[in-house]
């Protein structure tokens, strides 16, 4: 591996400098797990690196005073999968999180790399869709708020411009009654990158009427990560085992897979309506579960696995994938 | 019989170093004022070198030389043949080594003063290609032989040719022919018929090729190296540098796995050559290398694919009557060791049985692929995947248990193998089968007949009920919900394979034992040159030693691995060390304690054992006696298949396997889980891929191998001791068997579970899913 410098920068605005100052021979550091990959295969040749992760607010979970709560981009995977905070409003995320590489891996990845990749198999990204994340970054012209959808623009391509970096992750105030289920495939159960992921995500859409809110995003299926809305949509309306069945079915519709190296395209397509299905089916038992009662995300079991165990876990590029 | 040592799970010798970090493997050690070696590699298929121009990579910062074809004294080596150039290009002492076959091939050595220097520079050479044809479908480079069972036509012409030797591409073959075969057919009642495609397997040692170089005390060039026999390394190293023998040593440090990718020759020449041209430069500095991964997977060969064309006949009552087989071996860009790979193919591809009517043609095929190589199993794997799918299938069409219709046709002491010859007395596979039939549950009727565990697979699924003697657990688990996707189902398969080298060659181990003390014996050390890839043989002659002389096995030293201090001991291949070196420490073991009882102090004895005699096949018949010991093993895997992903979970992974006599029953227990798993990773994971010979799985995240979470829940691994006549304590070797008949019983066991037959592999999950719509 080539060598090269690694930088402290003093605040926000010295981090940004550096980063307009170099181009791409700059790079942004946080876990560092997919940037070394990379460097020592020679894919990029910085000359140096500005450490992200000291920076004020950057390993911090907190909630705002709106009720939003706020994960900074530098905080590790086990730290977002472990937080009280996430546990008890965001479990679809926990799942997510607890899903990339190996623990090992996920003590140095971090949930801000994970999204500047800009993976398409990003594994927290499902998750964030699904929970309407808006990132917050910070560049030459100070702060900005980009929602989650818009953040993500191509295979390893993020709407960061020049200078600018993710410092924090915004997740707006738990609905009532919500539950959540990730699922994914990969080829081996530890460590390999997804070749399919789901995350389905309702909630009760106001306790008057017995209608609720669904959210489906997918991963590893398209240039970038997806929502389905014509799935999310019909379940709202029928979430009777034919209205879930024409989810799924709606949800594969949605998805624009390729044939590479992990799985084909016509597989990937049929896996997103197995995992949508699966997922939903998950939900609505975990729904049943908490009931009406004010106790959100009690029932999902971690995973959301399906009774019979969709196998889930894996990735390794990614485990790999973590902090850019 | 009761032993002091053997018998007994003796602490590894290597324990301690490799648990504490102190044990060195080559790629750990650092010699002052040392020089950094990168290799070129081809990166083509196919290819001429037509000039090189090395100019910008010798000005390059930190360059100290740059070596080309030019350079290599006999530019050739190769374990069965010298059919493959050290290194590829014009200038050569060798016609045609100019040309490179595979991406595989090494083209430039850069020498430089850090690693980094060395490898910005190798990216300086300019090499000026000419691209040739790249053929890598072993059926269009023999066109001779495509087309199913049947002689080969050899009127169809051949696109060109990849060897000067070989014009029709056809670098080795067999050829078996056993009573008649069509009248064996004529007697049968059901005849099954198969095609099966078995993939190639990377070997995915921890420990990526690497290696030190220098001259020692003595003026010898010296490659500090893994491999997996020293004195083969050496002879090849003498030979491309035109020197003698004994201008060249080699020591094997630390070896982090092997499994046969380190019988071919990587960084052994190249290292020694830039050590030996440099000292004829007046630069006298130690030399190292250490190959990336990408660099690994590419640069050594691989386990051979296979296609498989067989047609088996039995009787009603299940006794096989005429079994015809032809296999085609990609033997990939260079001989290797394709010609023995493909001996034991020959012998495996009608599995354990007892056959009166057999007729086999096997092929190894030159192509353009990165060449097919030694890989635990050596050819096993392949004939047994054929061979074991077949017996479930003609268990099927018979009515048959698979456990049943195995022992009706068991070969036994009293059998011939097909080669005319019975096997070396003491043949456990009867014993096998039935200790991992017991294990997993099934049990004999009134008549005697065996029958597998009910409630399992798709012909007993839903019915719930199961066999209260079963050993698999937690039957609830395992009554299928209506709703749910997963089916489970229970394989068997079984098989068997020779110990040692063979096929004529008379096999020899050397050992020296010397005994120190004044009274009594105070401690052994024991002078061994086969290599400890991590399988822990020098834990074995450890306790062979202390067994003998009656030394404290604390107290026998092992010094191993280096060509100045002892005779060649063979190869860490054959599943053999253990065989081979029980016999051999023993034997000097006991001179040495005579030599003690003589009252010489030291007291040193020296023995070379020699394995009984075998023959070559011969050619128009394949008759013959070509092994002096075999290994036996049988295994059921039950799994669980989800029936809309298509992933395959296998829950439980049972491997009985006769070892004669276990010297260390942990170490047998390890061999055991540890082949499992590799086997398991190739029946149902690893799946290399390329594109017209050019590797597209060269890193771990394309190619996988199984994770601890892959793993079986449960692994049971069952020790049968069906002592062998000639082997140390009756002891015979086993490293391999556990890989022999797995990827067979898990194909066997997803057929049970949803009633779709692969004859291919890996079972990935895709693969699965589209068996499972191919069906409706």
């Amino acid at each position: 591996m080539q060598p090269f410098d690694y930088l402290i920068p003093k605040d926000h605005a010295e981090a940004s400098a550096l980063l307009a100052a170099g181009g791409g021979s700059v790079r942004p550091f946080m876990g560092g797990t997919d940037f070394l990959i990379r460097a020592r295969g020679g894919f990029i040749r910085p000359q140096s690196v500005v450490d992200l992760k000291v920076l004020p607010g950057m390993r911090e979970i907190r909630q705002s005073p709106d009720g939003w709560l706020v994960i900074g981009a530098a905080c590790t995977m086990n730290q977002v999968a472990a937080h009280p905070l996430v546990l008890a409003g965001y479990d679809l995320l926990a799942q997510a999180c607890n899903s990339v590489a190996s623990y090992q891996l996920r003590n140095r990845a971090t949930i801000g790399g994970n999204c500047c990749n800009a993976s398409p198999a990003a594994d927290t990204a499902p998750a964030l869709f699904c929970l309407d994340a808006v990132a917050e970054t910070y560049g030459p012209a100070g702060a900005r708020r980009i929602p989650i959808a818009d953040f993500f623009v191509g295979p390893g391509r993020s709407a960061l411009q020049l200078g600018e970096f993710l410092t924090a992750i915004h997740l707006p105030p738990a609905p009532t009654g919500a539950c959540g289920a990730f699922n994914k495939l990969g080829r081996t159960k530890l460590g390999d990158i997804s070749a399919v992921s789901v995350a389905v995500y309702a909630w009760e859409h106001d306790t008057e009427t017995p209608r609720r809110d669904w959210r489906i995003a997918l991963g590893a299926v398209g240039p970038t990560p997806l929502r389905a809305p014509e799935a999310e949509a019909a379940l709202a309306a029928d979430a009777s085992p034919q209205g879930v069945q024409r989810a799924a079915e709606l949800t594969a519709a949605a998805a624009r897979p390729i044939d590479d190296i992990r799985a084909s395209a016509a597989y990937r397509r049929a896996m997103v309506a197995v995992l949508a299905r699966r997922g939903i089916e998950a939900v609505l038992a975990g729904i049943a579960r908490a009931g009406l009662q004010a106790v959100p995300f009690g029932g999902v079991p971690a995973g959301s696995v399906s009774p019979t165990g969709v196998l889930r876990e894996g990735r390794p590029e990614q485990m790999i994938g973590g902090a850019a | 019989m009761t032993y002091q040592t053997i018998g007994t799970d003796a602490p590894r010798i290597d324990a301690a170093g490799k648990v504490t970090g102190k044990t060195l493997y080559p790629g750990d050690i650092t010699p002052p004022d040392m020089l950094h070696l990168a290799t070129l590699f081809a990166g083509r298929p196919h290819a001429r070198v037509v000039r090189i121009d090395t100019a910008a990579a010798e000005a390059a910062p930190g360059v100290v030389a740059v070596f080309t074809a030019a350079d290599v004294p006999v530019n050739e080596y190769g374990l069965q043949i010298k059919d493959q150039p050290v290194l590829c290009g014009p200038g050569s002492t060798l016609a045609g080594a100019d040309r490179v076959r595979f991406v595989g091939d090494q083209v430039a050595l850069v020498v430089a003063e850090t690693e980094v220097q060395a490898r910005a520079a190798c990216k300086l050479i300019r090499v000026e290609w000419e691209d040739l044809p790249v053929i890598t479908d072993p059926e269009a480079a023999a066109p001779s032989l495509a087309g199913g069972l049947g002689d080969p036509d050899p009127t169809r012409p051949v696109p060109f040719q990849l060897h000067p030797h070989r014009a029709d591409n056809v670098c080795y073959g067999y050829r078996i022919r056993k009573g008649e075969v069509e009248t064996g057919f004529r007697e049968t009642d059901v005849i099954i018929e198969g095609v099966y495609r078995t993939p190639v397997q990377e070997h995915a040692y921890l420990q990526p090729e690497a290696g030190v170089a220098y001259l020692d005390e003595a003026g010898r060039v010296t490659v500090e190296v893994a491999g997996q026999w020293t004195h083969e390394d050496q002879g090849q190293i003498a030979h491309a540098l035109g020197i003698p023998k004994e201008q060249v040593r080699v020591i094997y440090p630390a070896i982090g796995g092997a499994f046969g990718g380190r019988e071919d020759m990587s960084v052994q020449i190249t290292l020694a050559l830039a050590v030996w041209r440099l000292a004829q430069r007046g630069i006298v500095r130690p030399v190292k290398t250490i190959w990336s991964r990408e660099e690994s997977i590419i640069g050594h060969g691989k386990r051979h694919a296979m296609k498989i064309y067989t047609r088996w006949g039995a009787k009603r009552n299940g006794k096989l009557t005429a079994v015809e087989v032809k296999v085609i071996a990609d033997g990939g860009a260079y001989m290797y060791t394709s010609n023995k790979v493909l001996g034991n193919t020959t012998l495996t591809c009608t599995g354990p049985y007892d056959i009166p009517h057999v007729a086999v043609d096997t092929y190894a095929v030159y192509t353009n692929n990165v060449p097919g190589a030694a890989f635990r199993g050596f050819g096993g794997p392949q004939g047994h995947f054929a061979a074991e799918s077949q017996m479930d299938k003609l268990a099927e069409a018979l009515g048959l248990d698979p456990v049943e219709i195995r022992l009706r046709n068991i070969l036994t002491d009293e059998s011939l193998l097909t080669v005319g010859t019975p096997i070396p007395g003491g043949v456990g596979m009867t014993e096998t089968i039935i200790a991992a039939a017991k294990a997993a549950g099934w049990t004999q009727d009134e008549a005697g007949q065996w029958r597998k565990p009910v409630g399992l697979g798709t012909r007993d699924q839903g019915s719930g009920g199961r066999s209260q003697e079963s050993g698999i657990p937690n039957p609830q688990s395992l009554v299928p919900s209506p709703q749910s996707p997963i089916r489970h189902g229970l394989g068997f398969a079984a098989g068997f394979k020779n110990v040692g080298f063979s096929f004529g060659y008379q096999e020899n181990s050397y050992a020296r034992v010397e005994l120190r003390g004044a009274g009594e014996i105070a401690e052994a050390t024991v002078y061994f040159a086969g290599a400890d890839c991590g399988q822990g043989n020098h834990t074995i002659i450890a306790q062979v030693a202390a067994e003998v002389t009656g030394v404290p096995f604390e107290r026998v030293k092992v010094v191993a691995s280096d060509t100045s201090l002892m005779g060649s001991s063979g190869s860490a291949s054959a599943s053999r060390l253990t065989y081979m070196s029980g016999n051999a420490v023993k034997g000097a073991a006991e001179k040495a304690l005579a030599a003690w009882q003589n009252e010489d102090r030291p007291a040193v004895g020296e023995y070379i054992y020699l394995a009984p005699k075998t023959t070559k096949l011969d050619p128009e018949t394949g008759q013959g006696q070509p092994n002096f010991a075999y290994g036996y093993v049988a295994q059921v895997a039950l799994v669980a298949v989800d029936t809309e992903t298509g992933q395959i979970k296998v829950e439980r992974f049972i491997s009985a396997d006769d070892v004669g006599q276990a010297i260390n029953p942990q170490q047998v227990t390890g061999q055991i889980e540890g082949a499992a798993v590799q086997a398991l990773g190739y029946a149902i994971q690893e799946e290399w891929k390329a594109r017209e010979g050019r590797v597209l799985t060269d890193k771990f995240s394309t190619y996988l191998i199984p994770t601890i979470l892959d793993v079986p829940d449960q692994m049971d691994a069952l020790i049968v001791e069906v002592p062998d006549p000639n082997g140390p304590y009756g002891a015979r070797g086993m490293g391999e068997m556990p890989f022999l008949p797995a990827a067979a019983a898990v194909a066997a066991a997803v057929y049970d579970a949803i009633g779709v037959r692969f004859d291919e592999f890996p079972l990935t999950p895709e693969r699965v899913w589209r068996g499972l719509r191919g069906k409706g």
